[in-house]
């Protein structure tokens, strides 16, 4: 530590470029990497199949592919199922993980830890176990075949909490105490002071969540069967078939249109996201 | 005032009832769900959509939800899932190689029990044997072809000429496969190269084209009770030995593992100039090869041999007798010919029926275009797609051995013999 602070500046300068360029140069190298099959996607979705294997910078453009894959499935509808599904999510989630994680964080009660400890547990058990489980549960309740049904699974999420919590345990005692000293009551407090000091983890929390029920396939193929509850990923499906060859160009287009409004959403708010995910610790 | 009170009480007595009489017809309606998978895009799923519609449209008492369920192996998941939470389909297409798995779930009902009659026991005779080896076992009939289909040889015609061999004629034996490959392996200056003679892929699936091998070696992987494999032959090691040698020693096949999926585009792009794939194929290459190609059977060795595949119909457990009586009877139509020839048109299976091939839409269709028949003819070579008991772990035992074999870990024999050991050990338990 001492031999370091009292060498001369100047060699320490070099070094911190060195580790500056490195870490630069590491930087494109993976984001070059992370962008290519992206690129490759839009790449032959804009071109002519025969275009496929083959890089042709005056290659001839075409929109066919993306009418091909849009008249393959009933999109329309299925876009408006998954957003209808996603929303239903996040608004169940939020509701009920902030209800939980303040109860968690700032209550005593009996079986508390106890209580917590089965959250947790939720986080190590793979969903894809549960499959007939929550089929029978949704049969039960005669919602087979519906958007709740899709959701429903996944309301209570044990991830959700316990980030909350973890949020919710940070903020000081000190502004809660204050709060009620104001008259606020129980809820008065976790509405105006919990809820909005823990906005970038809600952002956090709202993105890993709407990429990944958006993206969700198994569990919504098995419990609905009609087009009026499928989401895009069960119309995406239909391209992957392997007995007829595979098009990547129509796949790609198809990909792409469906991957497209997250993709949007992202590059639009990126800068709040990321700010969101450094202040929320998920990295 | 009474009496017109008694008439409007009468009146809307007679209506209400008429209303219930009304609603308790249509509530007679037999509604089936019938789950369908699908392994060749877009036009297979509309075919089956349109069909199912078309039947419903001429039985009014008849109601039928078809529903798409993914893949072979989504379909599977969807069903069990659906039978265990309590709501199982009445009907559906799944892989007639998931036959006994289906069977040892408890899940599905012979179709004897509704084909009764002799007319119906004729029409069951009518389908192709090589579709029935599995589709029948313990004498009783699980379940009904439809979706079926079998390998069959491509060839590009121009490369052919370009290496001066008849481009009508494919090669019709092992020894012919090689010499022809040689052929048509072309090198650049370098020494790569840029056209392999043969493409057999072994990615996913391995078995089943492999299986085309071991069926022309005059070998049979499993029995037809599905609980014995024969994977330790001598005859399936010298296939296997065939198939690596067509990499290693002759250099007319891609070495290593040949990704299926990126198959016809290897064949449009002159990457290889023969291929095996399904016949499922059929019309994307017909409307994709930018040349004139030829289709054929696989060639022979100690005999012609390929395995079938795909789906077939199974009754599900659960359903009401009038349910499933409604469910045989709309296997029956969509098997019929005039249907079976659409289907056949529309995606390139094979109609699993002769009566088919008799309708004029089969007959003009052959006539445009030839190739269409060669599976239906190779249909007399053809055996059971490999199918046992826990059959999801025994081909992938399988498919591992055929990986080892081609990627060079092990030798054929070896590989062969550690998934014989490996199946016996998950199969004793069914003997």
């Amino acid at each position: 530590m001492t031999a370091a602070a009292d060498a001369p500046a100047r060699p320490r300068r070099r070094r911190f470029d060195l580790d500056r360029t490195l870490n630069t140069l590491a930087a494109w190298v993976l984001a070059l990497m992370w962008i290519l099959p992206l690129a490759f996607a839009i790449w032959t979705a804009i071109h002519p199949s025969a275009y496929e294997a083959r890089f042709e910078l005056l290659a001839p453009l075409t929109f066919e592919n993306f009418e091909k894959a849009w008249g393959a499935a009933p999109f329309a509808r299925y876009f408006l199922n998954t957003f209808m599904l996603v929303t239903l999510i996040l608004a169940g989630q939020f509701l009920l993980c902030t209800l939980a994680a303040y109860a968690f964080a700032r209550f005593t009660f009996p079986g508390r830890s106890i209580l917590f400890t089965l959250v947790l547990l939720q986080l190590l058990v793979m969903p894809d176990i549960l499959i007939v489980e929550n089929y029978k549960t949704m049969r039960i309740l005669g919602l087979v075949d519906t958007i709740p049904a899709i959701a429903l699974p996944y309301i209570a999420s044990g991830f959700g909490i316990f980030l909350l919590r973890q949020t919710f345990m940070t903020v000081p005692r000190e502004l809660d105490e204050a709060a009620r000293i104001e008259g606020s009551s129980i809820l008065g407090i976790l509405w105006r002071v919990y809820i909005p000091l823990a906005k970038p983890t809600y952002l956090a929390y709202g993105l890993v969540s709407v990429s990944h029920h958006w993206n969700n396939f198994l569990w919504p193929l098995i419990v609905t069967n009609s087009v009026d509850t499928r989401p895009v990923t069960v119309g995406l499906s239909v391209f992957s078939a392997i007995d007829s060859g595979i098009e990547w160009s129509v796949i790609n287009a198809a990909t792409l249109m469906t991957s497209g409004p997250l993709l949007i959403a992202f590059l639009l708010f990126q800068r709040q996201f990321v700010q969101s995910f450094m202040r929320a610790g998920i990295k | 005032m009474l009496k017109s009170m008694l008439m409007k009480a009468v009146a809307t007595a007679t209506l209400s009832t008429g209303l219930a009489l009304g609603t308790w017809a249509s509530a007679q309606a037999v509604e089936l769900q019938f789950f369908f998978p699908v392994a060749v895009g877009g036009k297979a799923a509309e075919t089956i959509q349109a069909l199912t519609d078309e039947y419903v449209a001429n039985n009014p008492d008849v109601k039928i939800d078809a529903v798409y369920s993914g893949s072979y192996q989504d379909t599977i998941a969807k069903v069990i899932t659906a039978s265990r939470g309590g709501t199982p389909p009445q009907l559906s297409m799944a892989l007639s190689a998931d036959m006994f798995t289906l069977i040892d779930e408890d899940l599905i009902v012979p179709f004897d029990d509704y084909l009764k009659s002799d007319e119906d026991k004729a029409w069951l005779e009518g389908f192709y044997p090589a579709f029935m080896e599995n589709s029948q076992t313990g004498g009783k009939t699980y379940g009904i072809p439809f979706q079926r289909s079998t390998p069959v040889m491509y060839w590009n015609k121009e490369a052919f000429k370009e290496a001066g061999l008849d481009p009508e004629t494919p090669p019709a034996t092992w020894e012919e496969l090689v010499e022809f490959g040689k052929k048509l392996t072309k090198k650049d200056a370098n020494g790569n190269v840029t056209q392999w003679g043969v493409r057999i892929p072994s990615s996913g699936f391995p078995y089943w084209l492999f299986q085309g091998l071991t069926t022309q070696n005059d070998v049979i992987l499993a029995n037809s009770e599905g609980n014995k494999t024969n994977f330790d032959d001598p005859k399936v090691a010298e296939a296997l030995q065939y198939m690596v040698d067509l990499s290693t020693k002759h250099g007319v096949m891609e070495p290593g593992i040949i990704e299926w999926g990126a198959t016809p585009k290897a064949f449009f792009e002159r990457q290889t100039a023969i291929m095996w794939t399904t016949t499922g194929n059929l019309t994307n290459v017909r409307d994709n090869a930018p040349f004139e190609f030829g289709v054929g059977m696989l060639p022979a060795n100690k005999r012609r041999g390929a395995p079938t595949g795909g789906g077939n119909f199974y009754l599900f457990k659960g359903a009401s007798e009038e349910q499933l009586t409604a469910a045989a009877d709309f296997v029956k139509w969509i098997t019929g010919p005039e249907q079976a020839a659409k289907w056949t048109i529309a995606t390139g299976y094979v109609a699993p029926r002769p009566d088919a091939w008799e309708t004029e839409a089969m007959k003009t269709y052959a006539a445009d275009f030839p190739p269409a028949t060669v599976a239906r003819d190779q249909l007399e070579f053809a055996v059971a797609e490999l199918s046992t008991y826990q059959n999801q772990r025994v081909t992938t035992i399988f498919n591992d051995a055929l990986a080892a074999a081609i990627t060079g870990q092990k030798d054929a024999a070896t590989a062969l013999k550690d998934a014989q050991a490996q199946a016996d050990a998950i199969l004793a338990e069914y003997r």
